[in-house]
């Protein structure tokens, strides 16, 4: 059997919610055991679409990201679980938590790294993402989620077929990337932005062609663009750190110090220059 | 492993919410042991091969764009079984229990009183004797009918007018006018400078996606949101567009006061305008031009009337007026002055189109035909028609032409009777007694005669709106008031102008009767005497066509019943056809023609019989039409008139773009709110909402008012799953779900407001409670609530608790001679809602926090049946 991953490019996830809908519809109400017992109709998000928004007015923008169960290779919550086969490796990939064997010790939702797995209070259950797994195994060739993805955001691939994507692409908190093995991979996660507008205060016009040039107080690299048409830059793709900006226009010079994207993306608005 | 068995048959249903015999979002049913077990895309290739359609690709610096294998729903429609097994839904009929036919009426304690059940046979019956008595006593005009909007798509059983159908029969109504409630700014505006067009939008509009994909270098989405308003209608096709126009490199420019849900991920620019100033932004935009001499001067020569009149008002040579500088707009429409220049030589360098898809904020504000107006004269001062240069509703009009398609859009003349005739109360003025939806409340509460111009019927020829109308109609032409009401489309108090106003109409004692059919507990039903349940699309068969634009590949339908009623529910049409038997008008209403004679009339019609047979579509279940051979060479948008202007007149009097209308100055003289050239309009008679007004002292914040992400109109306001989402409801400290209001952190903060705290939001008219949602996406002095939640009143006509923003919303029209609705960009203030006033109204008014509530969903049909369901 081929091996499953899943490929998720957040530059085309909208937002629609569609992905934690169907999983819904999937589960709630319906009772697909041993794969799984119904989902509870609300509180739980076996896919969950997460929003943030970033910047301030009027340098806005906003980061969706679908988060599941990442089907680690090494999953840390079969390890945990100590109920032989209650929850296993799929040939395929996915790993499934058996509604039947479940004894709803709770273990596997302790050592979770990634939070996916929920408690069903009603039936004393651990549940989470199956990867429709009944459905897959009835024909389906991919789950509901990436089926109802109305933009190719979220897709279920053969990992051979996604070798390429898969090498640009990050999985959730790398830090855990050796240890766990995930299987979903993430493109186009977006890093930090500095941002802002420059404008001649005197002439009331945005300043187009200034010189901008950002550096990183701690790789000391520095990355050089132009304002546009509206007198805007954007330095985007950043990491979390400290750093500073020389805007520069005819004689005219202004310099930012320690801007800090450790937390938050950074608007400085219209600068007068 | 073995396969377990996911469904015992598969459906299909068009998922929009659109109506209006058309379909689009569709989907597939799965159905196990007699219910709904999953709703998902539809994937054509079901039972076609993908090689028997011929399909269209469009191409722009190498990216291709083509149409998807399978439909795009948005969230609410592939989560509608929660709507079909709603605790809201309507199980039986139900009589207002202190509403006695034949005895006290009372009509004070509409939307207090609780309700009980009856049979069928009880309801027809009641409702077949106030017929008569109402037609005996006040004549046919007596009843009016609310019988148009929005709704599931479904053709024989279609959603809304079958009331009226019978009714027509008998004699005739009072109509109620549907207005053109989500494009009233082109409707009442943009038809006096480019005539007729389709509801007032550009026309003709074909084939427009490929012109700008190919040619635009920008698109400017002002007031547009393609992540939103579609999802109803057709679902997601924009948004796989904005994203291949962008990986095509044609910028994308949101100019709107949020953070729209496009704008959230497609912007390469936001200029956050204040609410409804978009006019003083335009003007701006063409004094740039006309000072840089950046405008297209050739064009206007040969397409333009009246551009010396405008060009004076724009530079300010009037006697009275200002130059309308970037300067002088930054003031009114918060934009910084050099943001609006850049913004306005972008627009004069780049081949720019404009999109929309209907709206909201933008175009249905007080004054809304003065931004509609202006946006048409930035066009034409840019050489509208030409490559890349378009108005969109964004992929509704200007996709490929299909092959053999000839259309069942309500105005399709071929129809049968049957199919046609409900949703003419949707589209024309097709009654003598006329009240336009706006004017309602007004209509019930006038003691004399009311006169209106326009009937604002959607699709009404431009001149209707210089026509004068009076309700009542005198007496010798069988004029009357209004004593009772039909509604099919109870969503007057929370989708249309002051609802509070409405709430209080609705319990005048003039009207003797209220009778609503409905599947779900909600809105204008709670203010009913008689209740009929209707039904699901789920639970009916029917053939729909989806054939919107916007859908991936059009085709036609037949929608086999996917599960049996629910409760003693029937379709809109059997509802009628019920109260018909009691009156002898059962042949009549059905012209002796069962379903399936329908279907195959709906076929023939189509002229599907020229593309494949009966048989075969009865076997596939559906037709897929490949697109016309010769598309590529369909002239796109205006361009005949672009090319040559005198052999390709416009339907405007002068044939031309009227950047001043002989029409409006000699029709309406000393109308100040929309005069001959388009203006920015500070106040006016009708309306004193700007920051700039006295009242803005006590109401600070503008309120600004779109389409619903999570909701079609009043539509799908009780899916749980949807509601979980940020945007959707807030808990509060109660439990209670609220309907968001976007402020931004800088005004919270002033009020002491955090997020997710309760707030009431309010005005002279009213008080709503919502959930605050502090955020960057919506800019400072504004305050953002979506239209449509269902109302939840705490005090009828005064306080609401469900966030039905609609309530507070003013009472008058576009303006004085435009009776279009003003639902958004109002005043209004928020503040923290303490404890102590919650509690003080917890003891003034117990009833209205006794009733039964689910916050999963909201609210329950049980919290109006005396005695719970039996």
């Amino acid at each position: 059997m081929t091996k499953k991953v899943f490929v998720i490019d957040i530059k085309k996830c909208n937002g629609c919610h569609a992905c934690q809908i169907v999983c819904k519809d999937e589960h709630v109400g319906n009772d697909w055991s041993p794969i799984a017992k119904p989902q509870p109709d609300a509180g739980q998000f076996w896919m969950e679409l997460t929003e943030r928004v970033r910047g301030t007015v009027p340098k806005v923008k906003v980061a969706y990201r679908p988060h599941m169960c990442m089907h680690c290779d090494n999953a840390p919550c079969i390890e945990a679980c100590p109920v032989e086969g209650a929850i296993y490796k799929r040939e395929d990939g996915l790993v499934i938590i058996d509604s039947v064997k479940c004894s709803g010790c709770r273990n596997c939702l302790d050592v979770c790294p990634y939070d996916a797995i929920f408690y069903n209070d009603d039936l004393n259950l651990a549940q989470k993402c199956t990867g429709c797994a009944h459905l897959l195994d009835d024909g389906w060739v991919e789950p509901r989620c990436a089926d109802a993805c109305p933009t190719g955001a979220l897709k279920f691939m053969d990992e051979d077929e996604a070798k390429k994507l898969i090498s640009k692409a990050e999985v959730w908190k790398p830090e855990l990337k050796k240890q766990v093995k995930p299987r979903v991979y993430y493109l186009n996660l977006p890093g930090r932005f500095i941002a802002g507008t420059v404008y001649d205060p005197k002439a009331k016009e945005v300043i187009i062609g200034a010189d901008c040039a950002l550096t990183d107080a701690a790789t000391g690299k520095t990355y050089n663009i132009k304002t546009d048409n509206y007198g805007d830059f954007w330095f985007e793709g950043l990491g979390k750190g400290e750093y500073s900006l020389q805007i520069v226009a005819g004689k005219k010079k202004e310099t930012f110090k320690k801007l800090d994207t450790t937390l938050e993306d950074i608007n400085l608005g219209d600068i007068a220059l | 492993m073995a396969s377990r068995k996911t469904k015992d048959k598969t459906v299909i249903r068009a998922l929009g919410l659109g109506g209006l015999l058309g379909g689009s979002s569709e989907g597939l049913v799965d159905v196990k042991d007699g219910k709904i077990v999953r709703v998902r895309p539809f994937h054509y290739d079901w039972k076609y091969k993908k090689e028997d359609i011929k399909t269209w690709k469009m191409e722009r610096n190498g990216k291709v764009f083509e149409q998807p294998w399978k439909s795009l729903p948005g969230p609410f429609s592939l989560a509608y079984k929660k709507r079909v097994y709603s605790p809201n839904r309507i199980k039986f009929p139900m009589k207002r229990v202190d509403w006695d036919p034949d005895g006290e009426r009372n009509p004070q304690n509409r939307g207090k009183s609780k309700y009980v059940r009856i049979t069928w046979d009880e309801a027809t019956d009641i409702l077949a004797k106030e017929i008569k008595r109402i037609h005996k006593a006040y004549g046919p005009y007596g009843i009016l009918v609310q019988g148009d909007g929005h709704g599931e798509c479904m053709t024989i059983h279609t959603p809304h007018g079958h009331s009226g159908s019978l009714l027509d029969k008998m004699g005739g109504f009072t109509q109620q006018v549907r207005n053109p409630d989500s494009w009233e700014g082109w409707y009442w505006g943009s038809k006096h400078v480019w005539g007729q067009g389709i509801q007032g939008g550009m026309f003709p509009a074909g084939n427009i996606v490929k012109d700008t994909t190919e040619h635009a270098e920008m698109v400017l989405f002002w007031g547009c949101d393609p992540e939103t308003t579609p999802w109803g209608f057709t679902g997601q096709m924009p948004s796989r567009l904005t994203y291949f126009w962008k990986d095509a490199g044609i910028d994308q420019v949101y100019i709107c006061p949020d953070v729209n849900y496009g704008c959230a991920v497609h912007a390469d620019k936001w200029i956050p305008v204040l609410p409804n100033t978009d006019a003083a932004l335009q003007l701006a935009i063409a004094y740039t031009w006309i000072k840089e001499g950046t405008y297209n001067k050739e064009y206007v020569k040969t397409h333009v009337v009246g551009f010396d009149k405008f060009k004076a008002y724009v530079m300010g040579e009037e006697e009275d007026d200002v130059p309308k500088t970037p300067e002088w707009a930054s003031k009114k429409c918060g934009v910084p002055e050099w943001t609006i220049k850049a913004l306005a030589r972008q627009f004069a360098r780049k081949v720019t189109s404009i999109a929309h898809y209907f709206g909201g904020g933008y175009v249905r504000g007080p004054f809304s035909h003065e931004p509609g107006r202006l946006e048409v004269c930035l066009l034409g001062m840019q050489g509208l028609g030409g490559p890349g240069r378009h108005h969109h509703q964004i992929t509704y009009f200007g996709l490929p032409r299909s092959n053999g398609l000839s259309g069942t859009f309500f105005w399709n003349p071929d129809l049968a009777d049957r199919l046609r005739t409900p949703s003419l109360t949707t589209i024309n003025a097709w009654q003598k007694q006329l009240i336009p939806k706006t004017y309602i409340h007004d209509a019930i509460e006038a003691n004399e005669p009311m006169t209106f111009y326009g009937s604002g019927a959607i699709e009404v020829d431009t001149t209707d709106q210089f026509k004068k109308y009076v309700y009542p109609l005198p007496k010798k032409e069988g004029g009357t008031e209004i004593h009772m009401i039909w509604s099919d489309t109870p969503c007057r108090t929370t989708c249309w102008n002051n609802g509070n106003a409405t709430e209080l109409a609705l319990r005048n004692p003039k009207i003797e009767c209220i009778v609503t059919q409905h599947p779900w507990m909600e809105n204008d039903t709670l203010f009913s005497d008689i209740i009929l349940p209707s039904n699901t699309h789920m639970e009916v068969g029917d053939i729909v066509s989806s054939i919107r634009g916007g859908t991936s590949i059009p085709n036609v339908a037949l929608c086999d019943q996917a599960i049996e009623p629910v409760g003693e529910s029937k379709s809109n049409f059997e509802v009628v056809l019920e109260v018909a038997k009691k009156l002898g008008m059962e042949k009549a209403m059905t012209g002796g023609k069962t379903d399936e004679d329908l279907k195959k009339e709906m076929f023939t019609n189509m002229r599907l019989d020229k593309l494949t047979t009966w048989k075969e579509f009865r076997e596939k279940g559906y037709y897929l039409y490949s697109v016309a051979d010769d598309w590529e060479d369909d002239s796109p948008g205006l361009r005949k008139f672009y090319d040559d202007p005198e052999k390709n007149p416009l339907p405007t009097p002068t044939g031309k773009l009227e950047f001043y209308s002989e029409a409006l100055a000699k029709n309406f003289p000393h109308d100040r709110e929309r005069p001959p050239v388009p203006k920015w309009i500070e106040k006016g008679p009708t309306h004193d909402e700007r920051l700039s007004s006295e009242r803005a002292k006590m109401f600070p914040l503008i309120l600004m008012s779109n389409h619903g992400r999570w909701r079609v109109h009043a539509q799908a306001d009780d899916i749980p799953w949807t509601r979980e989402a940020p945007t959707c409801k807030i808990r509060g400290w109660d439990g209670y779900m609220y309907e968001p209001c976007w402020i931004h952190p800088s005004e919270a903060l002033e009020r002491g407001i955090k997020h997710g705290d309760i707030v009431k939001v309010f005005n002279e008219r009213g008080i709503v409670l919502a959930g605050a949602y502090v955020t960057e996406r919506i800019r400072p002095n504004v305050a953002y609530m979506d239209h449509g939640a269902r109302v939840d009143m705490i005090k009828v006509g005064e306080i609401d608790r469900g966030g039905a923003i609609n309530t507070i919303s003013g009472s008058g029209t576009s303006s004085r001679n435009a009776v279009g609705q003003a639902t958004t960009a109002y005043l209004v203030q928020v503040e923290r809602l303490s404890m102590e006033e919650m509690d003080r109204w917890r003891r003034e008014y117990p009833e209205a926090f006794e009733r039964e509530y689910d916050p999963a969903s909201g609210l329950c049909v049980n919290a109006w049946l005396e005695g719970g369901e039996k």
